[in-house]
Protein backbone atom coordinates (compact mmCIF):
# COMPACT_ATOMS: atom_id res chain seq x y z
CA UNK A 1 0.00 0.00 0.00
CA UNK A 2 2.77 2.45 0.74
CA UNK A 3 4.55 1.23 -1.87
CA UNK A 4 1.36 1.99 -4.16
CA UNK A 5 1.60 5.44 -2.80
CA UNK A 6 5.07 6.13 -3.73
CA UNK A 7 4.35 4.83 -7.10
CA UNK A 8 1.88 7.50 -7.43
CA UNK A 9 3.54 10.10 -5.66
CA UNK A 10 6.90 9.57 -7.69
CA UNK A 11 4.73 9.46 -11.08
CA UNK A 12 2.76 12.02 -10.34
CA UNK A 13 5.91 14.21 -9.90
CA UNK A 14 7.05 13.68 -13.03
CA UNK A 15 3.01 14.41 -14.56
CA UNK A 16 4.24 17.62 -12.70
CA UNK A 17 6.89 18.44 -14.59
CA UNK A 18 5.11 17.91 -17.88
CA UNK A 19 2.41 20.65 -16.35
CA UNK A 20 5.00 23.37 -15.59
CA UNK A 21 6.37 23.24 -18.97
CA UNK A 22 3.20 23.26 -21.26
CA UNK A 23 1.91 26.02 -18.49
CA UNK A 24 4.49 28.22 -20.17
CA UNK A 25 2.81 27.57 -23.69
CA UNK A 26 -0.87 27.00 -22.72
CA UNK A 27 -2.27 30.12 -24.90
CA UNK A 28 -0.57 28.92 -27.60
CA UNK A 29 -1.43 25.18 -26.50
CA UNK A 30 -5.43 26.11 -26.12
CA UNK A 31 -5.94 28.52 -29.01
CA UNK A 32 -4.50 25.30 -31.37
CA UNK A 33 -6.53 22.53 -29.78
CA UNK A 34 -9.92 25.26 -29.85
CA UNK A 35 -8.95 26.11 -33.54
CA UNK A 36 -8.28 22.96 -35.09
CA UNK A 37 -11.84 21.80 -34.40
CA UNK A 38 -12.99 25.29 -35.80
CA UNK A 39 -11.17 24.43 -39.12
CA UNK A 40 -12.31 20.85 -39.76
CA UNK A 41 -15.95 21.65 -38.72
CA UNK A 42 -15.53 24.48 -41.52
CA UNK A 43 -14.48 21.67 -43.84
CA UNK A 44 -17.00 19.39 -43.59
CA UNK A 45 -19.88 21.97 -42.53
CA UNK A 46 -19.40 23.79 -45.76
CA UNK A 47 -17.29 21.31 -47.65
CA UNK A 48 -17.92 17.75 -47.26
CA UNK A 49 -21.34 18.59 -45.26
CA UNK A 50 -22.82 20.05 -48.54
CA UNK A 51 -22.42 16.30 -50.02
CA UNK A 52 -23.36 13.94 -47.50
CA UNK A 53 -26.51 14.55 -45.66
CA UNK A 54 -26.67 11.64 -42.90
CA UNK A 55 -24.59 9.38 -41.90
CA UNK A 56 -25.26 6.01 -40.14
CA UNK A 57 -28.59 6.95 -39.38
CA UNK A 58 -27.32 10.59 -37.95
CA UNK A 59 -26.89 13.95 -39.00
CA UNK A 60 -23.36 14.52 -40.23
CA UNK A 61 -22.41 17.15 -38.10
CA UNK A 62 -23.43 14.99 -35.06
CA UNK A 63 -21.75 12.29 -36.75
CA UNK A 64 -18.59 13.85 -37.49
CA UNK A 65 -18.18 15.53 -33.65
CA UNK A 66 -17.38 12.46 -31.80
CA UNK A 67 -15.27 11.09 -34.61
CA UNK A 68 -13.13 14.48 -33.73
CA UNK A 69 -13.21 14.05 -30.46
CA UNK A 70 -11.59 10.90 -30.41
CA UNK A 71 -9.35 11.62 -33.08
CA UNK A 72 -8.04 15.10 -31.52
CA UNK A 73 -7.50 12.84 -27.87
CA UNK A 74 -5.87 9.98 -30.25
CA UNK A 75 -3.60 12.56 -32.14
CA UNK A 76 -2.74 14.46 -28.75
CA UNK A 77 -1.65 11.48 -26.91
CA UNK A 78 0.23 9.57 -28.74
CA UNK A 79 2.20 13.40 -30.33
CA UNK A 80 3.19 13.65 -26.67
CA UNK A 81 5.02 9.91 -25.84
CA UNK A 82 6.60 10.05 -29.23
CA UNK A 83 7.63 13.38 -30.49
CA UNK A 84 7.89 14.90 -27.01
CA UNK A 85 9.09 11.63 -24.97
CA UNK A 86 11.45 10.65 -27.48
CA UNK A 87 13.35 14.36 -26.81
CA UNK A 88 13.20 13.85 -23.65
CA UNK A 89 15.13 10.56 -23.75
CA UNK A 90 17.47 11.25 -26.49
CA UNK A 91 17.84 15.16 -27.47
CA UNK A 92 17.58 16.72 -23.95
CA UNK A 93 18.51 13.63 -21.68
CA UNK A 94 15.52 14.75 -19.59
CA UNK A 95 14.91 10.90 -18.31
CA UNK A 96 18.51 10.27 -17.76
CA UNK A 97 18.57 13.34 -15.09
CA UNK A 98 14.93 12.04 -13.61
CA UNK A 99 16.04 7.98 -13.51
CA UNK A 100 19.41 9.85 -11.35
CA UNK A 101 16.78 10.31 -8.79
CA UNK A 102 14.80 7.63 -6.80
CA UNK A 103 12.21 8.00 -9.73
CA UNK A 104 12.11 4.83 -11.43
CA UNK A 105 11.54 4.02 -14.85
CA UNK A 106 7.83 2.61 -14.10
CA UNK A 107 6.96 5.86 -12.96
CA UNK A 108 8.72 7.62 -15.21
CA UNK A 109 6.76 5.95 -17.85
CA UNK A 110 3.72 6.45 -15.90
CA UNK A 111 4.11 9.82 -15.21
CA UNK A 112 4.46 10.60 -19.20
CA UNK A 113 1.73 8.54 -19.48
CA UNK A 114 -0.80 10.30 -17.31
CA UNK A 115 0.73 13.83 -18.67
CA UNK A 116 -0.34 12.74 -22.80
CA UNK A 117 -3.96 11.40 -21.32
CA UNK A 118 -4.14 14.92 -19.72
CA UNK A 119 -3.49 16.46 -23.00
CA UNK A 120 -5.40 14.31 -24.97
CA UNK A 121 -8.26 14.91 -22.15
CA UNK A 122 -8.02 18.90 -22.69
CA UNK A 123 -7.79 18.48 -26.70
CA UNK A 124 -11.51 16.33 -26.45
CA UNK A 125 -12.88 18.59 -24.47
CA UNK A 126 -12.08 21.42 -26.57
CA UNK A 127 -13.34 19.95 -29.54
CA UNK A 128 -17.06 18.77 -27.26
CA UNK A 129 -17.09 22.85 -26.22
CA UNK A 130 -16.99 23.69 -30.34
CA UNK A 131 -18.95 21.43 -31.52
CA UNK A 132 -21.53 22.04 -28.71
CA UNK A 133 -21.37 25.36 -30.26
CA UNK A 134 -21.57 24.50 -33.82
CA UNK A 135 -25.09 22.16 -32.30
CA UNK A 136 -23.54 18.68 -33.03
CA UNK A 137 -24.00 17.59 -29.74
CA UNK A 138 -27.36 15.57 -29.29
CA UNK A 139 -26.95 14.91 -25.83
CA UNK A 140 -25.18 16.56 -23.18
CA UNK A 141 -25.13 14.01 -20.65
CA UNK A 142 -23.90 11.45 -23.15
CA UNK A 143 -21.01 13.94 -24.04
CA UNK A 144 -19.86 13.85 -20.25
CA UNK A 145 -20.34 9.98 -20.30
CA UNK A 146 -17.93 9.49 -23.27
CA UNK A 147 -15.37 11.48 -21.26
CA UNK A 148 -14.52 8.53 -19.03
CA UNK A 149 -14.23 6.48 -22.22
CA UNK A 150 -11.95 8.99 -24.24
CA UNK A 151 -9.78 9.12 -21.09
CA UNK A 152 -8.81 4.88 -20.93
CA UNK A 153 -8.47 5.20 -24.77
CA UNK A 154 -6.33 7.76 -24.59
CA UNK A 155 -4.11 6.44 -21.62
CA UNK A 156 -3.86 3.39 -24.14
CA UNK A 157 -2.83 5.54 -27.31
CA UNK A 158 -0.02 7.06 -24.67
CA UNK A 159 1.20 3.80 -23.79
CA UNK A 160 1.41 2.23 -27.59
CA UNK A 161 3.14 5.40 -28.29
CA UNK A 162 5.51 4.92 -25.60
CA UNK A 163 6.41 1.73 -27.72
CA UNK A 164 7.38 3.46 -30.43
CA UNK A 165 9.73 5.68 -28.23
CA UNK A 166 11.32 2.71 -26.74
CA UNK A 167 12.09 1.12 -30.52
CA UNK A 168 13.01 4.59 -31.52
CA UNK A 169 16.89 4.87 -32.65
CA UNK A 170 16.01 8.60 -34.67
CA UNK A 171 13.27 11.09 -35.47
CA UNK A 172 12.86 9.24 -38.84
CA UNK A 173 11.28 6.27 -37.15
CA UNK A 174 8.45 8.12 -36.55
CA UNK A 175 7.42 8.33 -39.87
CA UNK A 176 6.69 4.89 -39.67
CA UNK A 177 4.46 5.57 -36.43
CA UNK A 178 2.64 8.15 -38.07
CA UNK A 179 2.33 7.02 -41.39
CA UNK A 180 0.98 2.82 -39.96
CA UNK A 181 -0.47 3.64 -36.97
CA UNK A 182 -1.61 7.34 -36.89
CA UNK A 183 -3.21 7.73 -40.20
CA UNK A 184 -4.74 4.43 -40.53
CA UNK A 185 -6.96 5.20 -37.71
CA UNK A 186 -8.10 8.56 -39.50
CA UNK A 187 -9.14 6.88 -42.59
CA UNK A 188 -10.42 3.62 -41.39
CA UNK A 189 -11.59 4.02 -37.50
CA UNK A 190 -15.12 5.36 -38.79
CA UNK A 191 -13.90 9.34 -37.99
CA UNK A 192 -15.29 10.55 -40.95
CA UNK A 193 -17.90 7.96 -42.37
CA UNK A 194 -18.79 4.71 -40.97
CA UNK A 195 -16.42 1.85 -40.77
CA UNK A 196 -18.98 -0.68 -42.39
CA UNK A 197 -18.77 1.37 -45.79
CA UNK A 198 -15.41 -0.50 -46.57
CA UNK A 199 -15.31 -3.41 -48.41
CA UNK A 200 -15.36 -6.47 -46.16
CA UNK A 201 -11.30 -7.30 -46.14
CA UNK A 202 -10.94 -3.55 -44.97
CA UNK A 203 -12.83 -3.97 -42.01
CA UNK A 204 -10.48 -6.60 -39.99
CA UNK A 205 -7.95 -3.62 -40.19
CA UNK A 206 -10.42 -1.24 -38.66
CA UNK A 207 -11.18 -3.47 -35.85
CA UNK A 208 -7.55 -3.95 -34.92
CA UNK A 209 -7.23 -0.39 -34.18
CA UNK A 210 -8.37 0.81 -30.92
CA UNK A 211 -9.85 4.15 -32.51
CA UNK A 212 -12.62 1.95 -33.71
CA UNK A 213 -13.13 0.51 -30.63
CA UNK A 214 -13.22 4.23 -29.09
CA UNK A 215 -15.19 5.94 -31.38
CA UNK A 216 -18.37 2.39 -31.06
CA UNK A 217 -18.69 3.67 -27.99
CA UNK A 218 -18.38 7.39 -27.92
CA UNK A 219 -20.50 7.95 -31.01
CA UNK A 220 -23.85 6.84 -29.90
CA UNK A 221 -23.13 8.24 -26.36
CA UNK A 222 -22.18 12.40 -27.87
CA UNK A 223 -25.57 11.75 -30.26
CA UNK A 224 -27.81 10.74 -27.33
CA UNK A 225 -28.39 7.14 -28.90
CA UNK A 226 -28.68 3.93 -26.65
CA UNK A 227 -25.91 2.01 -26.22
CA UNK A 228 -25.42 -1.41 -26.03
CA UNK A 229 -23.65 -2.43 -22.71
CA UNK A 230 -22.24 -5.55 -23.51
CA UNK A 231 -20.97 -4.34 -26.99
CA UNK A 232 -19.39 -1.50 -25.38
CA UNK A 233 -17.98 -3.73 -22.44
CA UNK A 234 -15.98 -5.61 -25.24
CA UNK A 235 -14.76 -2.20 -26.48
CA UNK A 236 -13.66 -1.52 -23.15
CA UNK A 237 -11.89 -4.58 -22.69
CA UNK A 238 -10.38 -4.50 -26.03
CA UNK A 239 -8.39 -1.03 -25.37
CA UNK A 240 -7.69 -1.18 -21.76
CA UNK A 241 -5.78 -4.74 -22.36
CA UNK A 242 -3.69 -2.68 -25.77
CA UNK A 243 -3.20 -0.14 -23.33
CA UNK A 244 -1.43 -2.36 -21.20
CA UNK A 245 -0.04 -4.93 -23.25
CA UNK A 246 2.08 -1.87 -24.41
CA UNK A 247 3.28 -0.12 -21.44
CA UNK A 248 4.67 -3.65 -20.56
CA UNK A 249 6.18 -4.04 -24.04
CA UNK A 250 7.59 -0.16 -23.70
CA UNK A 251 8.37 -0.85 -19.94
CA UNK A 252 10.91 -3.90 -21.16
CA UNK A 253 12.01 -2.59 -24.33
CA UNK A 254 13.63 0.47 -22.17
CA UNK A 255 14.61 -1.07 -19.37
CA UNK A 256 16.97 -3.07 -21.48
CA UNK A 257 17.83 0.13 -23.94
CA UNK A 258 18.41 2.15 -20.79
CA UNK A 259 20.12 -0.23 -18.06
CA UNK A 260 21.46 -2.96 -20.21
CA UNK B 1 33.25 4.86 11.24
CA UNK B 2 30.51 3.09 9.24
CA UNK B 3 31.39 0.81 6.35
CA UNK B 4 32.24 2.20 2.78
CA UNK B 5 30.67 4.43 0.87
CA UNK B 6 30.90 2.65 -2.50
CA UNK B 7 32.31 -0.90 -2.41
CA UNK B 8 33.27 -2.64 -5.79
CA UNK B 9 34.29 -6.26 -6.31
CA UNK B 10 35.08 -7.77 -9.65
CA UNK B 11 33.06 -5.25 -10.71
CA UNK B 12 32.14 -5.81 -14.34
CA UNK B 13 30.08 -4.16 -17.39
CA UNK B 14 29.91 -5.30 -21.16
CA UNK B 15 28.10 -3.96 -23.88
CA UNK B 16 27.40 -6.45 -26.44
CA UNK B 17 30.65 -7.30 -26.95
CA UNK B 18 32.58 -4.25 -25.78
CA UNK B 19 33.60 -5.17 -22.21
CA UNK B 20 33.57 -1.23 -20.74
CA UNK B 21 34.48 -2.17 -17.01
CA UNK B 22 36.90 -5.27 -16.71
CA UNK B 23 36.93 -6.61 -13.22
CA UNK B 24 37.39 -3.92 -10.59
CA UNK B 25 37.57 -3.66 -6.64
CA UNK B 26 37.84 -0.21 -5.12
CA UNK B 27 36.78 1.14 -2.27
CA UNK B 28 35.49 4.55 -1.57
CA UNK B 29 35.64 5.35 2.26
CA UNK B 30 33.09 7.96 3.89
CA UNK B 31 34.34 11.85 4.06
CA UNK B 32 36.85 11.12 1.55
CA UNK B 33 37.44 12.41 -2.21
CA UNK B 34 38.37 10.00 -4.82
CA UNK B 35 39.60 10.35 -8.15
CA UNK B 36 38.91 8.18 -10.62
CA UNK B 37 41.31 8.85 -13.42
CA UNK B 38 41.92 7.12 -17.14
CA UNK B 39 41.77 8.37 -20.26
CA UNK B 40 38.53 8.53 -22.76
CA UNK B 41 36.41 5.10 -23.07
CA UNK B 42 38.88 3.75 -20.07
CA UNK B 43 35.51 3.04 -18.31
CA UNK B 44 35.11 5.71 -15.74
CA UNK B 45 31.41 6.85 -16.93
CA UNK B 46 30.40 3.65 -16.79
CA UNK B 47 31.43 2.56 -12.77
CA UNK B 48 29.34 5.87 -11.96
CA UNK B 49 26.59 5.06 -14.49
CA UNK B 50 26.89 1.38 -11.96
CA UNK B 51 26.88 3.36 -8.81
CA UNK B 52 24.04 5.32 -9.56
CA UNK B 53 22.10 2.30 -10.41
CA UNK B 54 21.85 3.83 -14.64
CA UNK B 55 23.21 0.41 -15.65
CA UNK B 56 23.38 -2.83 -14.38
CA UNK B 57 26.50 -4.65 -13.65
CA UNK B 58 27.49 -7.60 -16.00
CA UNK B 59 29.26 -9.54 -13.01
CA UNK B 60 31.20 -8.38 -9.42
CA UNK B 61 29.27 -6.67 -6.15
CA UNK B 62 28.72 -3.26 -6.02
CA UNK B 63 27.44 -1.81 -2.61
CA UNK B 64 26.77 1.67 -1.82
CA UNK B 65 26.17 2.52 2.05
CA UNK B 66 26.59 -1.30 2.20
CA UNK B 67 23.57 -2.18 0.50
CA UNK B 68 23.38 -3.67 -3.17
CA UNK B 69 22.90 -1.42 -5.51
CA UNK B 70 19.65 -3.08 -7.51
CA UNK B 71 18.52 -3.29 -3.84
CA UNK B 72 18.77 0.26 -2.57
CA UNK B 73 15.71 1.78 -1.21
CA UNK B 74 14.52 5.17 -2.15
CA UNK B 75 15.53 6.49 1.09
CA UNK B 76 19.07 5.41 0.48
CA UNK B 77 19.05 6.09 -3.58
CA UNK B 78 17.99 9.77 -2.17
CA UNK B 79 21.27 9.86 -0.35
CA UNK B 80 23.07 10.16 -3.83
CA UNK B 81 23.69 13.16 -5.90
CA UNK B 82 24.95 13.23 -9.62
CA UNK B 83 26.76 15.76 -11.57
CA UNK B 84 26.74 13.83 -14.99
CA UNK B 85 28.98 14.50 -17.78
CA UNK B 86 27.15 16.18 -19.89
CA UNK B 87 24.36 18.86 -18.57
CA UNK B 88 21.21 17.50 -18.47
CA UNK B 89 19.06 20.32 -16.92
CA UNK B 90 15.84 20.74 -18.13
CA UNK B 91 15.88 23.37 -20.87
CA UNK B 92 12.47 24.02 -21.07
CA UNK B 93 12.24 25.09 -17.19
CA UNK B 94 13.63 28.07 -15.28
CA UNK B 95 16.54 27.84 -13.16
CA UNK B 96 14.55 27.81 -9.60
CA UNK B 97 11.77 25.23 -11.11
CA UNK B 98 15.16 22.98 -12.84
CA UNK B 99 16.17 22.89 -8.64
CA UNK B 100 12.33 22.47 -7.65
CA UNK B 101 11.08 19.74 -9.73
CA UNK B 102 14.08 17.76 -9.58
CA UNK B 103 13.70 17.92 -5.70
CA UNK B 104 10.18 16.77 -6.08
CA UNK B 105 11.96 13.44 -7.27
CA UNK B 106 13.16 13.45 -4.10
CA UNK B 107 9.62 13.77 -2.29
CA UNK B 108 10.82 16.85 -0.87
CA UNK B 109 8.03 18.79 0.77
CA UNK B 110 7.50 22.68 -0.34
CA UNK B 111 8.72 24.32 2.52
CA UNK B 112 12.00 22.84 3.23
CA UNK B 113 12.63 23.30 -0.98
CA UNK B 114 11.64 26.84 -0.37
CA UNK B 115 14.44 27.03 1.99
CA UNK B 116 16.87 25.16 0.49
CA UNK B 117 16.43 26.35 -3.10
CA UNK B 118 18.04 30.01 -2.21
CA UNK B 119 20.48 28.73 -0.12
CA UNK B 120 21.75 26.41 -2.81
CA UNK B 121 21.92 28.68 -4.86
CA UNK B 122 23.83 31.33 -3.08
CA UNK B 123 26.25 28.53 -2.27
CA UNK B 124 26.94 28.25 -6.05
CA UNK B 125 26.61 32.10 -6.29
CA UNK B 126 23.96 31.80 -8.65
CA UNK B 127 21.11 34.25 -6.72
CA UNK B 128 20.52 36.76 -9.42
CA UNK B 129 19.55 33.88 -12.09
CA UNK B 130 16.80 31.86 -10.14
CA UNK B 131 14.35 33.04 -12.56
CA UNK B 132 16.70 32.70 -15.75
CA UNK B 133 15.90 30.15 -18.15
CA UNK B 134 18.41 27.25 -18.09
CA UNK B 135 19.56 28.60 -22.08
CA UNK B 136 20.60 31.94 -20.69
CA UNK B 137 23.41 30.63 -18.66
CA UNK B 138 26.91 30.30 -19.66
CA UNK B 139 28.65 26.96 -19.49
CA UNK B 140 29.92 27.78 -15.87
CA UNK B 141 27.13 28.93 -14.46
CA UNK B 142 24.93 25.29 -16.06
CA UNK B 143 27.68 23.64 -14.35
CA UNK B 144 26.87 25.46 -11.08
CA UNK B 145 23.65 24.69 -11.14
CA UNK B 146 23.78 21.10 -11.95
CA UNK B 147 26.03 20.50 -8.96
CA UNK B 148 23.32 22.47 -6.72
CA UNK B 149 20.64 20.24 -7.84
CA UNK B 150 22.84 17.29 -7.35
CA UNK B 151 22.69 18.90 -3.45
CA UNK B 152 19.27 18.90 -3.40
CA UNK B 153 18.70 15.87 -1.36
CA UNK B 154 21.52 16.92 1.10
CA UNK B 155 23.46 13.60 -0.47
CA UNK B 156 26.32 12.29 1.74
CA UNK B 157 27.61 10.85 -1.58
CA UNK B 158 28.38 12.79 -4.43
CA UNK B 159 29.46 11.50 -7.54
CA UNK B 160 30.92 14.21 -10.33
CA UNK B 161 31.68 13.44 -13.74
CA UNK B 162 34.01 15.64 -14.71
CA UNK B 163 32.27 18.36 -12.99
CA UNK B 164 34.96 21.69 -14.21
CA UNK B 165 35.34 20.14 -17.66
CA UNK B 166 34.66 23.46 -20.54
CA UNK B 167 34.85 25.89 -17.98
CA UNK B 168 37.18 28.99 -17.29
CA UNK B 169 39.94 28.84 -14.93
CA UNK B 170 37.88 31.10 -12.63
CA UNK B 171 35.02 29.51 -12.59
CA UNK B 172 36.89 25.98 -12.50
CA UNK B 173 38.67 27.85 -8.97
CA UNK B 174 34.87 28.61 -7.39
CA UNK B 175 34.12 24.79 -8.30
CA UNK B 176 36.99 23.44 -6.50
CA UNK B 177 36.04 25.63 -3.57
CA UNK B 178 33.25 24.51 -3.48
CA UNK B 179 33.96 20.99 -3.46
CA UNK B 180 36.39 21.43 -0.61
CA UNK B 181 33.31 23.27 1.16
CA UNK B 182 31.21 19.93 0.36
CA UNK B 183 34.24 17.68 1.95
CA UNK B 184 34.92 19.71 4.69
CA UNK B 185 31.14 19.03 5.44
CA UNK B 186 31.74 15.55 5.49
CA UNK B 187 30.18 14.39 2.37
CA UNK B 188 32.04 11.29 0.35
CA UNK B 189 33.22 12.27 -3.55
CA UNK B 190 33.87 10.74 -6.52
CA UNK B 191 34.77 12.23 -9.23
CA UNK B 192 36.33 12.07 -12.57
CA UNK B 193 38.04 14.32 -14.21
CA UNK B 194 40.82 14.96 -17.13
CA UNK B 195 42.60 17.95 -15.17
CA UNK B 196 45.60 16.80 -13.26
CA UNK B 197 45.77 19.52 -11.36
CA UNK B 198 42.43 19.36 -10.36
CA UNK B 199 42.74 15.73 -9.25
CA UNK B 200 46.05 16.08 -6.87
CA UNK B 201 44.30 19.63 -5.35
CA UNK B 202 40.92 17.89 -4.30
CA UNK B 203 41.67 13.82 -3.85
CA UNK B 204 42.55 11.97 -0.98
CA UNK B 205 42.81 9.32 -3.41
CA UNK B 206 43.66 8.42 -7.45
CA UNK B 207 42.31 5.38 -8.80
CA UNK B 208 44.03 5.33 -12.17
CA UNK B 209 41.77 2.90 -14.66
CA UNK B 210 42.14 1.68 -18.41
CA UNK B 211 40.63 -0.14 -20.45
CA UNK B 212 38.17 -1.03 -17.68
CA UNK B 213 41.06 -2.21 -15.61
CA UNK B 214 42.45 -0.48 -12.62
CA UNK B 215 46.50 0.07 -13.31
CA UNK B 216 47.18 2.05 -9.55
CA UNK B 217 45.78 3.81 -6.50
CA UNK B 218 46.87 5.67 -3.42
CA UNK B 219 47.61 9.13 -2.26
CA UNK B 220 48.13 11.29 -5.45
CA UNK B 221 51.87 11.66 -3.76
CA UNK B 222 52.71 7.99 -3.15
CA UNK B 223 51.74 7.62 -7.03
CA UNK B 224 54.43 10.12 -7.81
CA UNK B 225 56.44 8.99 -5.86
CA UNK B 226 56.06 5.33 -6.42
CA UNK B 227 56.27 6.02 -10.78
CA UNK B 228 57.69 8.78 -11.46
CA UNK B 229 60.02 9.24 -8.41
CA UNK B 230 59.56 13.39 -7.51
CA UNK B 231 61.56 15.11 -10.25
CA UNK B 232 61.06 15.09 -14.30
CA UNK B 233 64.09 16.11 -16.34
CA UNK B 234 63.51 16.92 -20.35
CA UNK B 235 66.90 16.46 -21.83
CA UNK B 236 66.63 17.43 -25.68
CA UNK B 237 68.13 14.89 -28.14
CA UNK B 238 70.51 14.36 -29.40
CA UNK B 239 72.06 12.76 -26.18
CA UNK B 240 75.91 13.77 -26.20
CA UNK B 241 78.07 10.67 -26.56
CA UNK B 242 79.53 10.16 -23.12
CA UNK B 243 76.22 10.35 -21.25
CA UNK B 244 75.42 6.99 -19.35
CA UNK B 245 71.39 7.06 -18.50
CA UNK B 246 71.17 3.57 -17.88
CA UNK B 247 71.10 4.16 -13.90
CA UNK B 248 68.18 6.63 -14.10
CA UNK B 249 64.97 5.41 -14.97
CA UNK B 250 63.50 7.19 -18.43
CA UNK B 251 60.93 7.24 -21.28
CA UNK B 252 61.73 8.58 -24.91
CA UNK B 253 59.00 10.57 -25.85
CA UNK B 254 60.82 11.26 -29.43
CA UNK B 255 62.45 14.52 -29.58
CA UNK B 256 63.39 14.23 -25.74
CA UNK B 257 63.70 11.85 -23.02
CA UNK B 258 62.28 11.85 -20.09
CA UNK B 259 64.17 11.30 -16.58
CA UNK B 260 62.22 10.78 -13.63
CA UNK B 261 64.53 11.14 -10.56
CA UNK B 262 64.38 11.17 -7.00
CA UNK B 263 67.21 13.54 -5.86
CA UNK B 264 68.40 15.91 -8.64
CA UNK B 265 71.66 16.89 -7.68
CA UNK B 266 72.65 13.22 -8.47
CA UNK B 267 71.19 13.64 -11.68
CA UNK B 268 73.03 17.13 -12.40
CA UNK B 269 76.48 15.74 -11.74
CA UNK B 270 76.48 12.91 -13.92
CA UNK B 271 74.98 14.97 -16.45
CA UNK B 272 77.49 16.53 -19.70
CA UNK B 273 77.96 20.52 -19.22
CA UNK B 274 76.44 21.14 -22.86
CA UNK B 275 72.94 19.15 -22.42
CA UNK B 276 69.92 21.06 -22.88
CA UNK B 277 67.55 20.31 -20.41
CA UNK B 278 64.47 21.11 -18.38
CA UNK B 279 64.09 20.32 -14.85
CA UNK B 280 60.40 20.41 -13.04
CA UNK B 281 58.84 18.44 -9.83
CA UNK B 282 57.24 15.57 -11.58
CA UNK B 283 53.22 15.68 -11.21
CA UNK B 284 50.04 13.21 -11.60
CA UNK B 285 50.09 14.18 -15.29
CA UNK B 286 53.63 12.24 -15.41
CA UNK B 287 51.58 9.47 -13.38
CA UNK B 288 48.78 9.41 -15.51
CA UNK B 289 50.65 9.42 -18.77
CA UNK B 290 53.34 6.96 -17.63
CA UNK B 291 50.82 4.66 -17.03
CA UNK B 292 48.08 5.02 -19.72
CA UNK B 293 50.55 5.36 -22.31
CA UNK B 294 51.19 8.10 -24.57
CA UNK B 295 48.83 7.30 -27.78
CA UNK B 296 45.97 9.28 -28.33
CA UNK B 297 42.84 7.51 -27.78
CA UNK B 298 40.08 8.92 -30.18
CA UNK B 299 40.37 7.93 -33.82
Amino acid sequence: MEEARAIATHSLAVTRRQYLVWRKVIWSSLSTNVANPILFLFAFGFGLGAVVDRMAGLDYLAFVVPGMMAYSAMFAASFETTVGSFARLDFQKTWDATLATPVTLLELLLGEAFWATCKAMISAICVLVVGALWGGIGSAGGALLSLPMILLAALAFATCGLVATAYARSWEFFSYFFTFWITPMFVFSGVFFAVDRFPDYVEPIAWVLPMTHLIQVVRPLVAGHELALLEALGHVTYVAALGAVAFVVAYRRLRSRLFD
Amino acid sequence: MSAPAIIARGLEKSYGRVQAVRGIDFEVARARCVGLLGPNGAGKTTTMRMIMGLTTPSAGELRVFGEPVAKLTRRQKARIGLVPQENNLDPDLSVRQNLEVYGRYFSLPSALLAERIPALLAFMQLSERLDSGVNQLSGGMKRRLVLARALISDPELVILDEPTTGLDPQARVMIWKRLLDLKRQGLTLLLTTHYMDEAQRLCDEIIVIDHGRILDRGPPQDLIDRHVKGHVFEVQKPLPSGFRDGQWEHEDIGDAILYYVETPRAFTEDLPEDVVYWHRQANLEDVFLRLTGRQLREK
